[in-house]
């Protein structure tokens, strides 16, 4: 590897960690300056870009610290004393949650505590046995698994939901690559959904949707499958979504990014207390 | 429009790329032609009539299930259940026009002596019966295997039963014999009139089922206000 090419690599990784711009700049002006002055080849001298971005990372204390300041908008989702039972064991009693326009909203549980069922509720999938929702905007969803047809290609996916969306054919695939690329993805012109591996997969379910950049998202373990950058990528997608203004509830059993949301919603507890 | 001819276009593009699916749907009618050929011609109309009935109904069961992965999006991303029936609805009837063509032309040159007008109008009508017969039975019963067997059932009974018998006119496909009889046996106009009714009815019934299948299913819910935002 190059040092230039290491250094692109190592902007990217920084971007992943939440490094802001400005910091990023700085570390990769400081790096290549390093480099140059030493002539060391950059693997050598730092290791690999994804070692050097983890410890920058650590070193400056997580993500960008102007992050904190944003303003947060108007009630996008309000859901009110959702019950849920299957059969006769209640899965969800009496929740509520309300996420603002650009506000991330964790839902964690155990296996089993309703996450999904909570965010089907949500979109309308489900009806509880009580309970009220009122979104406002438009809405997307991102299921668990499923949420695609096996025989269709990527475009023709990006197509369909367009058109749905009110978006013309060019646009709407212009939109989904665009929304692949941020994902590292490019999706293929003539392969069906069906021979896509999990984890392309969910970009495709991810991509679709944010298609249309509704105002507020639902995103049911969306990352199922993704590889470690992918993982990142998608979670730099999701504070670059919030500060858009989007209203994103993301449904989660991984505990690392929780510090970095805007609320938490515990379902195991909920549950307990009932 | 543009949404329901998305969604038709999206169909018939998943139905095209089940190629061997489509071989079979192509030759089950062909193998209910010939398997009274070469003893009863005019039953074998009747026969490759109740053919493309199947191997339709049985098409549209596996495109209604193959849309239950995807319609709930759909349903979030602007399209209604006008949009979504109607859309399968029409890349159905599309097949089945496309599938039913050569048959015409096969009866047309290989039977004499029938009323051709009108075994043209039994098929437009098995057409029109059997897209909305497959998605009510994929609507109806979850899993292929079971409204598989349910098609099994049908046909089966419809071959069977005495076309005299009043239960008989229960079954969708009963006007295949009344207008098959008026075709091939030149019985008077009650036989024609008869089976167009019954064949117009059993299409709009069953379009009735479908659309209030899916909007149990899929439809508005009460507990969900969206709110437009100006």
């Amino acid at each position: 590897m190059t040092d230039d090419a290491w250094l692109a690599a190592l902007t990217g990784e920084l971007r992943r960690h939440q490094v802001g711009p400005d910091l990023t700049a700085h570390v990769v002006a400081e790096t290549a300056a390093h480099l140059r002055d030493s002539g060391e080849p950059a693997v050598r001298a730092f290791g690999t870009p994804r070692e050097y971005a983890a410890a920058v990372a650590d070193s400056v204390g997580g993500p960008d610290p102007s992050r904190a300041a944003r303003p947060v908008g108007p009630v996008r989702l309000e859901v009110r004393g959702v019950t849920k039972r299957y059969r006769r064991r209640p899965v969800l009693t009496g929740v509520d949650l309300t996420v603002r326009a650009g506000q991330v909203a964790a839902v964690v549980g155990a296996n089993g505590a309703g996450k999904s069922t909570f965010l089907r509720v949500c979109a309308g999938l489900t009806r509880p046995d009580r309970g009220t929702v009122r979104v406002y905007g438009r809405l997307g969803y991102c299921p668990q698994d499923g949420g695609t047809s096996e025989f269709l290609f990527p475009d023709e996916h990006f197509a369909l939901v367009g058109a749905g969306r009110g978006l013309s054919r060019p646009d709407a695939r212009r939109e989904g690559r665009a929304y692949a690329a941020a994902l590292d993805w490019t999706p293929p012109r003539s392969t069906q959904a069906r021979h896509l591996s999990g984890g392309t997969r969910q970009k495709l379910n991810l991509v679709l949707a944010r298609l249309g950049a509704p105002d507020v998202l639902l995103l049911d373990e969306p990352y199922q499958g993704f590889d470690r950058g992918t993982y990142l990528d998608f979670w730099h997608e999701v504070w670059r979504w919030r500060d858009a203004g989007t209203a994103i509830v993301v449904v989660t059993h991984l505990l690392n990014q929780l510090d970095r949301v805007d609320q938490v919603l515990d379902l195991t507890r909920a549950e307990a207390a009932a | 429009m543009r949404r329901t001819y998305a969604v038709a276009e999206a169909a018939l593009r998943e139905m095209a790329r089940r190629r061997v699916v489509l071989a079979i749907l192509l030759l089950l009618p062909l193998a209910f032609y010939l398997s009274r050929r070469g003893d009863h011609l005019g039953q074998s109309i009747r026969f490759v009539c109740l053919g493309l009935g199947w191997a339709l109904s049985t098409a549209a069961l596996f495109s209604g299930s193959a849309g239950r992965a995807i319609e709930p999006r759909l349903r979030l991303s602007g399209y209604s259940g006008r949009h979504l029936v109607g859309g399968r609805l029409l890349a159905l009837w599309t097949i089945g026009l496309l599938l039913s063509t050569p048959y015409f032309l096969l009866v047309r040159f290989d039977q004499h002596d029938v009323r051709y007008g009108a075994i043209a109008l039994i098929m437009a009508l098995t057409v029109a019966v059997s897209a909305p017969f497959g998605l009510a039975l994929s609507a109806i019963l979850p899993r292929e295997l079971e409204g598989t067997l349910v098609l099994l059932v049908v046909v089966g009974l419809q071959m069977m039963v005495d076309p005299a018998d009043t239960a008989a006119r229960a079954l969708p496909y009963w006007f295949t014999r009344e207008i098959g009889t008026y075709a091939i046996d030149h019985t008077d106009r009650g036989y024609l009139d008869r089976g167009l009714l019954h064949g117009v009815l059993a299409a709009l019934v069953l379009t009735a089922v479908v659309t209030v299948a899916w909007r149990v299913r899929q439809g508005p819910r009460s507990h969900l206000e969206f709110v437009p935002l100006r």
